[in-house]
């Protein structure tokens, strides 16, 4: 899961007919620098499914790929990106650099 | 399954209800030693600590088996911790 903050909502007048009545939220992804440092994401937005009440501002972890469409099984949803946690707190300890 | 360094810890409160109890870790990703891509959190399945360079697994179907829960959105997760390399 990549970890997001989330800058926005989406909303559909006509989605899918699979995705009525769902929430969806943009997300951009961080780099481990922007994580150390603590600077605003730097990745490239996307759109995610939510059903936690991700709100603008807040981390969240996404989950994505075959996983992302997991939570609606047996149904099959045309789904890539899903929120699936809201984080509390995220703390980068190391550099992230190969040990000497 | 690729090799992977933790370097910080998450905490959620509010999750897809399959994750619960499980140890949040913030790990990098090597290729050839050096970080590689994004950071990622995986869900620890061996009890790994801080700067420990462990085995990732990419596999949902683990996962799945590993949190109990067939509709989980789990992907990632870490196997082991490595020695030696």
């Amino acid at each position: 899961m990549r970890i997001c903050e989330v800058i926005g909502t989406v909303t559909l007048s006509r989605p899918h007919r699979s995705l009525h009545g769902f929430r969806f939220v943009i997300g951009v992804p961080f780099s481990r620098k922007a994580l150390q440092v603590g600077s605003a994401p730097d990745g490239e937005d996307l759109v995610i499914y939510d059903d936690l009440g991700a709100g603008t501002g807040m981390r969240i972890a996404i989950s994505e790929s075959t996983e992302a469409a997991a939570p609606f099984y047996p149904e099959k949803k045309p789904i890539d990106a899903y929120c699936a946690c809201l984080l509390d707190s995220v703390t980068i300890t190391d550099a992230g650099e190969p040990r000497p | 399954m690729q090799l992977a360094r933790v370097i910080g810890q998450a905490v959620a409160t509010v999750k897809h209800p399959s994750m619960q109890g499980w140890k949040l870790l913030v790990v990098q990703p090597l290729h050839e030693g050096q970080p590689d891509g994004e950071p990622l959190v995986a869900v620890d399945a061996a009890g790994a600590g801080d700067k420990d360079v462990v085995m990732l697994s990419s596999d949902g179907a683990f996962a799945r088996t590993l949190v109990n829960d067939r509709k989980t959105p789990v992907r990632w997760t870490i196997m082991g911790v490595v020695d030696h390399r």
